[in-house]
Formats: structure tokens, C-alpha cells, sequence
């Protein structure tokens, strides 16, 4: 009745017609419902979509990983020297301006987009806007958590460093160039606004309100805006991105080994781990992976689909 | 005293009318042909809104409303143990001798597949849908099937695409899963009497639920181009869901509201007033393991353009569809060739074709095979049933073991509790020979 629809199946008894693999038709003469034709499982492909990775590729890659990693560091060891008030009031709101210079500064090389000076005067009011927010809200800042004993408040600290680490969005950057066209995850926004508090309890255990304000400022300027910088610069070459990050790494450990020699071997351990051990492992994985894909699977549409 | 029923099964999965859909379509003709055919059928399924508790339905099926509140997607809270009890009255209540569970994402059929087979019954099992391997939903989902189909007596797909699926997710023999598809009642999906011309409008119908998984997405882009490149298709839309708005606003950006009818939900008993309007059916699923929608619009005398995906290829012959890959641009070719070929389609003679490809007296009988042998296969111990589950996994072989001890323990509690003589039987009404 109908053209034959599959291609091959060698040798069935003579008589038998051959067998189709069709739900049509009822039960086809010669074959029980549970018969399993040579064809079967002819189209599986397994491990079509594996991408074979080799370990420097996937090294250069984790290099981001360490970046962040340092910067995060540098970070703690600013709040360290603050809390230890090794650091002025002046000296750090100096810090503040010349990470924003020059972050701003970074950001306006790499992108494509001219200044103009419309633009300039938003940047510009924006960051009025934001820091005269922050030096009104320093005071509240300052005693926030003062019913709550400091353990607590460390702890809470270096655990909501640590989501922020595991959840941070290492590929991109949580905070986007206006107009960018996919909207962040849910576990990046949970990883800065970890961040954010982990900073208001560290600022809380200072004693006047230009540090908190200092502090306050400083982690979030790096908190929100490094990640977009060095994506900025990672977008831009990949070489700049490289020795932004060696210089950074340096820097971290020369001042981690000022303050502390366990904290500096901890942290080489880590960076180590994180940059070679794990991408070894990595790719010694990749044996391992087994993927299953046939005409079973969800057809994926070969378009952007914008809600 | 009539003659004893042949077989006396239970169907049980949370998909039973009043919701509509494959799983319940299959239930309820493959229960109408069974009772047909001499045996007694019951199905098991949990309370839909205030419908709880026995009823009967056409043919005297037996339909138990367990009062057990569905939880998300129409399917009961997963508990493991609670439904033991329950399940046991029921089994010993209708004298059962074949366990038939449907779908493999209804709790309570796995549920209940467990319990019977710690219970010693013999199980059945149909797997109506598809899964991947890929993501977290898959990977579980397949851990489940392979615990519940690890001591099944035979399994049921309803496509060669959906065997093969099933065979590589659960771990079965292949000799154990019979492929019986879905069918479609003739009766009910005919021809309109007097067929639409053809000659000025070509009318492309589509009812589905309009979701990601059915290709609505894909319908926002397909219907435009093919509106621009023939002035003369309409189209008509039925259905709701999520990405209804994608297509009111594709109809508003394109100025299509003449010429795409968007008719909102279409309930079952109005979808062949609405088939019998069009020409060609048009199915965009990115995922299908049988699609029966297909049949009812062949059933209606319609050429039907669909996606080349999971077993929809085995479903009709070459010469009554015309398939495309799920890509915007090899739809709009399909639809084309569609439409150069409706000329020689005849709707009624399509129809006496569907009447000889597909009915649910044929699925029955072949069902009937499969539940012999499955009355045929030995009974096992415990211990060995327990090496079977241990086979599933490191981790997973022992907790399914653990789980099963339990259930066994659990039921012989039961047995103490309440003695199987002192759960009443429950007397077998035959309808159909009454009649007569």
C-alpha cells in the first residue's frame, strides 16, 4: 500500500515482507509487536556535541577565575589595613578617585562608543548621585550592627564572600553596558548582592563615618564595576587581559605576604589549584563524558527567540 | 452468572478524564475495547475537583477518583508509601490480575507499580513521551523509570522512536517492550459532507497547545512568510497557552488579523467543527512521541505538514503528509508543497484509508498479547527481585532496595492489620452482555 520507509534490514525469511519501521497499519504480518529490527537504535549518535578542549585553552581561560580571585583579595586586605587603621580616611578616599578614574578611563579606550558630552554629564550625575547617597546613608551604616557581637559579623562575612565567589559570573558581568540584550542570571544577582552586604557588616565595624563612607565606596565600585572592567579589557585583547592579571596576581600576593606568610601560601595553593590542577582535571573528565543524543530529543529552534 | 472475565486489569495514572489529552484518550478507548473483548477493566486515578470516589462510565468502566490532590502538572505529591494502602483495597476489592500503568511522569502509576509488584501482580507499563538525557529534569525522571520499570513484566511504547527512547532510558530488553500505538476513532473524526473549496481560500488549521515544547515560536515565524508568499491561505489558530501573545502580536505587526483566526482554547468535542473548516493541518512540535492530533486531522480528510520529530515519521504513510525539518524555512517549502498537491487529495477516500491504518480495537487486541504474556511470565521471590534493583546504580540499587524492603514490610503490616478476607469483593457488573 505504501513506498517501503526504512532503508535496509539484510536477510529475514523469504516469505516474511520486510519490516518497516512504521506505527501504521496494525500489527506487520510475520513480526510480533516486541520485535526488534537490526535498525534499531540506528540513529543514536553518541558524544556528536563533545568539544574536545586542550589544557592550555582551558588554563588561559581560568586565568579570569584567579583575576577575580586576587581582586577579591585585594579587597579584604584593604578592609584589613582599614579596620587595622593602617589606613587614613584621605588615603583611601585617594584610592576611591583613582579607581574610579580609572576604571572610567578603561572603559571609555575599549568601547567602540564616542564620548559625547551629553553622555559625560549622565556618567557624571550618576556617580553625584550615588556617592552623595552613600555619605547620607554612612551614619546608618556606622551603627547598624552594632547589637551584634563581631564573630558573628566575620563569619557572616567570609561566608557570604564565599557565595559570592561560587556564584560569581566568572565568563561575563553582572552589571552590563546599558542596552545589552541578555538580562543576568539569577545566580549572579545573588552572588553581587551577597557582595554588597558582606561590605555594609565590614564598613559597620568601623569607628568614623569617613571610613565607612571610604570603605563603603571602595567595595562597591570593585564589587559592581571590576568585572565589567576587565571584561571590557578582555573583550578588547586578550594579551592586555593577560598581563592585567599576572600584574594583579603579583600584587596580591606581594601584599599578602607583607601581612601574613600562611594566608600567602594558602592563596599561591589556591591559585594554583584553580589554574592548574583543575583544568588537568578537566580535561582527564572529558574521557569520561558520555552523551546520548537520536531522533528523541527536543528539536532546538535555530533562532533567538526575544520575549 | 455471566462468564468470568478474561483478564482483570487495572489502569492507573494521574491523566484521566476530565482532563484531556493522549494519555487519556488512550486510557479510555483502550478500556472501551478491552471490556469489549470480555475482560475487566478499572481504572485508577486521583480526585479531580469535587470528583472523588467510584464512578462508572460508558460500558460499565470502573473509575476509582482516589482522594489524593493533585500537586503540580496534574500530578499527585510524591509520598512512595501512602498510596499502599489504598492500592491494595482496590487490587483485592476488583480481583485483579494485570496492573496497568500509564505515562512516566504520573506519580501515582509509579506509585502504584510498586506496590502491586511487592504485592506479586503482574505489571504493565506504557510510556507515552519522550525524554532526553541531557538535562536535570531527564536525568532524574530516568533514574525513577529505570527504578520502576527494573522489575516490570513487559512495557508498552507508543512509537519505534519511543521504544528506542524507552529501551536506552529504563535499561530493559529490548525483547520486553512492544511498540503498540495510538489509534483514533474514525467515528468520531469524519470528513465534513460537503468539503470547503479549495479553489479561492486554502485554509491551514493548527489546534495545539500553544507552549514552547508544541513550536508556537516556530508558527510566529512560519505563518507570516507564508501569508506573503500566498495571498490566498488562511490561517486558523486553535488553542491556548503561554505564547498566545507571541501570536497576537505577530498577527498585529504583520496586519495578518483577516487572515489569522486565533480561536482560543478548542475543547475535544468541538476539534473536528473546527478540522472540517481547513485543508491542511499544520503541527509544529519540537517534541513528539506519537502525536494523535495528526490522526484526527487525517482522520478529517486534511494533508497534514508537520515536523520531522520523534515518532511522527512512523505515524502516516508518505502520501498523506508532508514532512519538514523544525526550521522556519523548510516549513514554509513544506506548506508549499503541501499546497501544490491538495488537488489530488480526496478527503473521504483519505479517511477509509485511516479507518483501515489505525483502530482501538486493533490496539486492544494487541494489548490483550502482551498482558498473556505477561500472566505468563514466573513469579519471583524477594530476594529475587532485590538483585535486580541492586543492578541500577552504586548509590541508587541499594536505596531502591531499601525502598522496596520497606514496601514489602509496609505490606505485610497491612496484611496484619487488615487480612485480605476481610476486604469485600467487589461484584462484577457486565454491562455489555446485559444488553444484549
Amino acid at each position: 500500500m505504501d513506498k517501503n520507509l526504512t532503508e535496509d534490514s539484510s536477510s529475514p525469511p523469504p516469505p516474511r515482507p520486510k519490516w518497516r519501521k512504521v506505527a501504521y497499519g496494525g500489527m506487520q504480518t510475520g513480526y510480533d509487536d516486541n520485535y526488534t529490527d537490526e535498525t534499531f537504535l540506528d540513529e543514536m549518535v553518541m558524544n556528536a556535541n563533545v568539544v574536545r578542549r586542550d589544557l592550555l585553552k582551558v588554563m588561559k581561560d581560568s586565568i579570569s577565575i584567579s583575576q577575580y580571585l586576587s581582586i577579591v583579595a585585594l579587597v579584604v586586605l584593604v578592609w584589613f589595613h582599614t579596620l587595622q587603621s593602617s589606613l587614613d580616611e584621605n588615603s583611601l578616599l585617594l584610592l576611591d578617585l583613582s579607581l574610579l578614574a580609572l576604571g572610567f578611563l578603561v572603559l571609555l579606550l575599549t568601547e567602540e562608543k564616542m564620548l559625547s558630552l551629553t553622555l559625560l554629564l549622565r556618567y557624571l550625575t550618576n556617580i553625584t548621585f550615588f556617592t552623595t547617597g552613600l555619605y547620607i546613608l554612612a551614619p546608618v551604616y556606622q551603627t547598624l550592627t552594632r547589637s551584634i557581637s563581631s564573630d558573628s559579623i566575620w563569619a557572616v562575612t567570609v561566608s557570604l564572600l564565599m557565595l559570592h565567589l561560587f556564584l560569581h559570573d566568572y565568563s561575563g558581568t553582572t552589571i552590563r553596558a546599558p542596552g545589552a540584550l541578555k538580562s543576568p542570571s539569577l545566580t549572579s544577582c545573588i552572588s553581587v548582592n551577597a557582595s554588597v552586604v558582606a561590605s555594609v557588616f565590614v564598613a559597620s565595624r568601623l569607628n568614623s563615618r569617613g571610613h565607612v563612607f571610604g570603605v563603603m565606596l571602595f567595595s562597591l565600585q570593585v564589587f559592581l564595576f571590576a568585572p565589567l572592567v576587565s571584561y571590557c579589557i578582555k573583550k578588547f585583547s586578550f594579551g592586555l587581559h593577560l598581563v592585567f592579571s599576572f600584574g594583579l596576581l603579583g600584587l596580591t600576593l606581594y601584599a599578602v605576604y607583607v601581612v601574613h606568610r600562611l594566608l600567602f601560601v594558602l592563596f599561591l595553593v589556591v591559585v594554583v589549584v584553580v589554574n592548574v590542577v583543575c583544568p588537568y582535571w578537566l580535561i582527564r573528565m572529558q574521557e569520561f563524558k558520555f552523551e546520548i543524543n537520536g531522533p528523541w530529543d527536543e528539536a532546538k529552534l535555530c533562532f533567538d527567540i526575544t520575549d | 452468572m455471566e462468564a468470568e472475565p478474561k483478564i482483570r486489569v487495572l489502569m492507573v495514572s494521574d491523566f484521566f478524564f476530565p482532563n484531556f489529552g493522549g494519555v487519556e484518550n488512550h486510557i479510555y478507548y483502550l478500556s472501551q475495547c478491552l471490556l469489549k473483548l470480555g475482560h475487566k477493566v478499572v481504572v485508577m486515578t486521583h480526585a479531580y475537583g469535587n470528583r472523588t470516589g467510584v464512578r462508572y462510565m460508558t460500558g460499565g468502566l470502573k473509575v476509582y477518583y482516589v482522594p489524593w490532590r493533585p500537586f503540580v502538572m496534574q500530578t499527585t505529591f510524591p509520598t512512595v508509601y501512602a498510596t499502599l494502602p489504598i492500592v491494595r483495597t482496590i487490587l483485592k476489592r476488583e480481583r485483579i490480575t494485570v496492573v496497568h500503568g500509564h505515562q512516566a511522569f504520573s506519580t501515582l502509576c509509579h506509585e502504584a507499580l510498586m506496590h502491586a509488584r511487592t504485592m506479586g501482580y503482574r505489571v504493565v507499563f506504557t510510556d507515552h513521551s519522550l525524554y532526553g538525557f541531557a538535562d536535570v529534569g531527564s536525568i532524574h525522571m530516568n533514574k525513577v523509570l529505570q527504578f520502576s520499570l527494573a522489575d516490570i513484566d513487559q512495557a508498552i511504547c507508543v512509537s519505534h522512536t519511543s521504544k528506542e527512547n524507552t529501551v536506552l532510558r529504563s535499561g530493559l530488553p529490548q525483547a520486553k517492550v512492544y511498540m503498540i500505538p495510538n489509534a483514533v476513532d474514525t467515528a468520531m473524526f469524519k470528513p465534513a459532507s460537503v468539503r470547503p473549496s479549495a479553489d479561492h481560500v486554502i485554509t491551514i488549521v493548527v489546534i495545539s497547545r500553544l507552549v514552547y515544547r508544541k513550536g508556537a515560536d516556530l508558527l510566529v515565524e512560519v505563518i507570516p512568510q507564508v501569508c506573503r508568499l500566498h495571498p490566498n491561505v488562511r490561517f486558523v489558530v486553535g488553542g491556548d497557552g503561554p505564547k498566545h501573545v507571541r501570536l497576537e502580536e505577530m498577527r498585529e505587526k504583520h496586519s495578518l488579523q483577516d487572515r489569522v483566526e486565533m480561536l482560543g482554547a478548542v475543547p475535544h468535542s468541538r476539534v473536528r467543527s473546527v478540522l472540517v473548516t481547513g485543508h491542511i493541518f499544520l503541527n509544529s512540535s519540537l517534541t513528539e512521541a506519537f502525536c494523535i492530533a495528526i490522526l484526527e486531522a487525517a482522520s478529517c480528510g486534511l494533508l497534514t505538514v508537520s515536523t520531522r520529530v520523534g515518532g511522527v515519521p512512523e505515524v502516516l504513510p508518505d502520501d498523506m503528509v508532508v514532512l519538514a525539518e523544525p526550521d522556519p524555512d523548510d516549513m514554509v517549502r513544506a506548506i508549499q508543497k503541501a499546497i501544490s498537491i491538495l488537488p489530488s487529495i480526496n478527503p473521504e477516500e483519505m479517511h477509509n484509508r485511516m479507518k483501515k491504518l489505525y483502530s482501538w480495537q486493533d490496539v486492544a487486541k494487541r494489548t490483550e498479547i502482551v498482558y498473556d504474556r505477561a500472566l505468563k511470565c514466573s513469579n519471583r521471590s524477594l530476594l529475587e527481585r532485590l538483585s535486580r534493583f541492586l543492578s541500577c546504580g552504586a548509590w541508587a540499587g541499594k536505596v531502591f532496595c531499601m525502598v522496596m524492603i520497606i514496601d514489602y514490610l509496609l505490606w505485610r503490616l497491612l496484611q496484619l492489620l487488615q487480612p485480605d478476607d476481610d476486604i469485600e469483593e467487589a461484584p462484577d457488573i457486565n454491562f455489555i452482555n446485559d444488553k444484549k
